[in-house]
């Protein structure tokens, strides 16, 4: 796959505020290429640079060859934004709203018809072509909102909070529309501090907080690379003082950099050691006799890897 | 890292960039068109204003065919070019009022309120220039203006069944207004693109156009009312020891549309004419003392000076002096106990035509996301080697 959004040594300063401190995602084509990171990380701004609303302090980035900084222009015709807040025009229907931009691309009349139909038929808002734009709800703004970075048929779809603010089931034909359109051969990135939201959608992300990419790549290549080990669940058929030696023994093994009693009677165990070292542990576990209902490996999941990924991490220094 | 396929496009040739900007103008024309023009309001607010604008002409013609029904104010041989001139100031000065609050009423908001809806990023995103979203911006909401100048053309025909103002008194005062709603409207869009919010830029937009019209009328009367005379009559600078700014009336539109009836008047002049050479006394060559005119502004009257009998007079008795003191002597000036016409409203139309190209320059960079002030910026030095930075 080829490299579509490159950036180099990406900064942003605000009267002394380093609101990105040295950004490098890259992001393949066909991705779904999540930024992830708590409020006031970078994420916007980073996006808000890509999208040519920014100019970097510093660095580089491209999208399609095209440098945002030199080749403004050209970049907004292969990108599709959608800000975290927007609004929406007074006493304009929704086929008007999409009109108005397909004639901000200079889409011929003839096609500029066609794209509408087709937006609307895949945003599932044909039905509501003639309504005006502020009686729509929330998440069909959203969607709409959507459509209107897809009228010119972009090849990067740059999305910042496209949930904040929507309902579950909202959420849930969000993600769909998202899957589609990867499915069509777009490009997105999308960023949200909504983990789980992004785990299930995304190929790839990036861990950015405090204005610096603190991991990026594949979770389960990211998890891999930094060792952060995995959670087992131990359930024994003990309780009282009996579970608390058996949490006690756990604790014990080298592996093992944390074993908790939960409400369940559940030992959960912080585990550093691979998968022989999980082989080990239980075959040590039931020769001891202990009791063991159920031993295993609790699925590590995006919002895990990002505490622990952040945990570590010093402040950034303001410039 | 992967290379990436995708080639720099080369930039486009000129005439593309300008069809693009003509599209992107049309675009937010036809936006905005449609959400001004929609539904019966528009309609209504012009047949409204129009019978409003019918109704004061006519208010206007009673008023003056009252007067020449008395025996001892009026001829009445004279009285249909009087009707007519009447008419047409009082239309005329109506209009322009409408114009110089309702233009960058309707622009003040124009770039603002797409900040407050947040649209404007929307919009900015896209590949329409900062430029085509500044002048479409700009005519979509003047053209409601210029449609109300347009709809009272055949109103201001009726001063043509009366007589005193000619056709070319029409197409002056039409000039003066339409780039007067030019001008304020450029005003307007700069205050929306540098301020936030809409309401501080109307705020600020109304200020500038009360300091336009009142204020520089109010400065000009100060000036002159504060410069004192010296022994030979000549008048000495006013405040901060500088002479009365008389280039301030020419962006006043009032005072333009003064000069435009001024031109209906007859060679000697009359009440217009008296306005106008009292506020902006100027020739090609230098400054006019008034001498008995300007009584219409109440400006203070300086005292007689030596006549130059063989070129004659300026209007109402003043004589032409240049920066010395000394009598002007030349054509311009010598028109025999005539009034000078057609003096200021081409300054001004001159003056609103400029100030509208520097203010839609400034809203362009001012709208313009990553290119802002992008003239201002020092040039870019190169880079010191390691070397050349050792101490």
């Amino acid at each position: 796959m080829t490299e579509i959004v490159r950036t180099e040594g990406l900064v942003k300063r605000y009267d002394g505020t380093l609101a990105v401190a040295g950004v490098d995602p890259t992001v393949d084509t066909g991705e779904i290429f999540g930024l992830v990171g708590p409020n006031g990380a970078g994420k916007t701004t980073t996006l808000r640079i890509l999208a040519t609303l920014l100019a970097p302090s510093a660095g580089t980035a491209e999208i399609a060859g095209m440098s945002v900084t030199r080749n403004p222009d050209q970049v907004r015709r292969v990108i599709g934004f959608m800000p975290d807040s927007f609004g929406v025009y007074d006493d304009m229907k929704v086929w008007e709203y999409l009109d108005f931009f397909a004639r901000c691309y200079g889409i011929a009349p003839a096609a500029r018809r066609r794209v509408i139909t087709d937006l609307l038929e895949l945003v599932d808002l044909a039905p509501k072509r003639h309504e005006y734009v502020q009686t729509l709800s929330r998440g069909m703004q959203q969607r709409l909102c959507l459509a209107h970075a897809l009228v010119h048929d972009p090849q990067v779809l740059l999305l910042d909070e496209p949930a904040s603010g929507l309902d579950p089931r909202a959420r849930v034909e969000l993600r769909e529309l998202l899957r589609e359109l990867r499915a069509m051969g777009k490009t997105i990135l999308i960023s949200s501090h909504i983990l789980p939201e992004l785990e299930e959608l995304c190929t790839s992300v990036a861990i950015i907080d405090r204005g610096q990419v603190l991991a990026q790549g594949r979770v389960a290549e990211i998890e891999k690379r930094l060792r952060f080990g995995a959670v087992l669940r131990v359930k024994l058929l003990l309780d009282g003082e009996a579970l608390e030696a058996a949490r006690e023994r756990l604790a014990a093994d080298d592996d093992v950099a944390s074993a908790v009693i939960l409400d369940d009677g559940t030992i959960e165990l912080g585990f550093r050691g691979d998968d022989e070292a999980t082989a080990r542990l239980l075959k040590e576990t039931v020769a001891a006799g202990l009791p063991v209902v159920s031993f295993s490996r609790a699925a590590s999941d995006l919002e895990e890897l990002f505490l622990q990924v952040t945990a570590a991490d010093e402040p950034v220094a303001a410039a | 890292m992967a290379d990436m396929t995708a080639p720099v496009r080369p930039s486009s040739p000129p005439f593309a960039t300008v069809l693009r900007a003509i599209g992107g103008i049309a675009a937010i024309g036809v936006k905005e068109l449609r959400g001004r023009m929609r539904g019966r309001r528009a309609f209504i607010i012009l047949t409204i204003y129009l019978l409003l604008l019918g109704g004061f002409a006519l208010m206007v013609e009673q008023i003056m065919e009252q007067q020449f029904q008395n025996p001892f104010t009026g001829a009445s041989a004279t009285a249909g070019p009087a009707i007519g001139q009447a008419i047409f100031a009082a239309v005329l000065l109506l209009m322009t009022l409408q114009v110089v609050f309702l233009a960058p009423s309707s622009t003040a908001g124009a770039i603002s309120l797409e900040r407050e809806k947040q649209t404007l990023e929307l919009l900015v995103t896209t590949p329409i220039s900062s430029f085509a979203i500044v002048i479409g911006k700009l005519l979509s909401a003047l053209v409601y203006v210029f449609l109300l100048i347009a709809a009272s053309i055949p109103l201001m025909a009726v001063v043509f069944v009366f007589g005193g103002v000619g056709p070319e008194d029409i197409v002056r005062g039409y000039i003066v207004l339409i780039v007067t709603a030019l001008g304020l409207g450029s005003f307007g869009i700069l205050c929306s693109s540098l301020v936030k919010r809409t309401t501080a830029s109307t705020a600020i937009t109304i200020f500038g156009v009360l300091a336009i019209t009142i204020g520089t009328v109010f400065l000009l009367v100060f000036w002159q009312a504060m410069g004192s005379f010296d022994a030979t009559g000549n008048r000495r600078p006013g405040p901060l020891g500088i002479r009365t700014p008389y280039p301030l009336a020419w962006i006043n539109p009032f005072l333009a549309q003064a000069d435009v009836l001024c031109g209906t008047e007859s060679t000697f002049g009359g009440g217009w004419c008296s306005v106008v050479q009292g506020l902006a006394p100027t020739t090609d060559n230098g400054v006019i003392i008034n001498n008995g005119g300007g009584g219409g502004v109440g400006v203070p009257m300086p005292m007689p000076v030596p006549a130059v009998p063989e070129k004659g007079f300026a209007p109402g008795g003043a004589v032409a002096i240049d920066d010395q003191g000394n009598p002007i002597v030349n054509d311009v000036v010598a028109q025999p106990f005539g009034a000078r016409q057609d003096t200021l409203w081409p300054k001004t139309v001159a003056m609103w035509l400029g100030i509208s190209v520097f203010f839609i320059l400034l809203s362009v960079q001012a709208v313009s996301p990553t290119r802002r002030w992008r003239f201002l910026r020092r040039p870019r030095r190169r880079a010191k080697s390691p070397e050349s930075q050792a101490p």
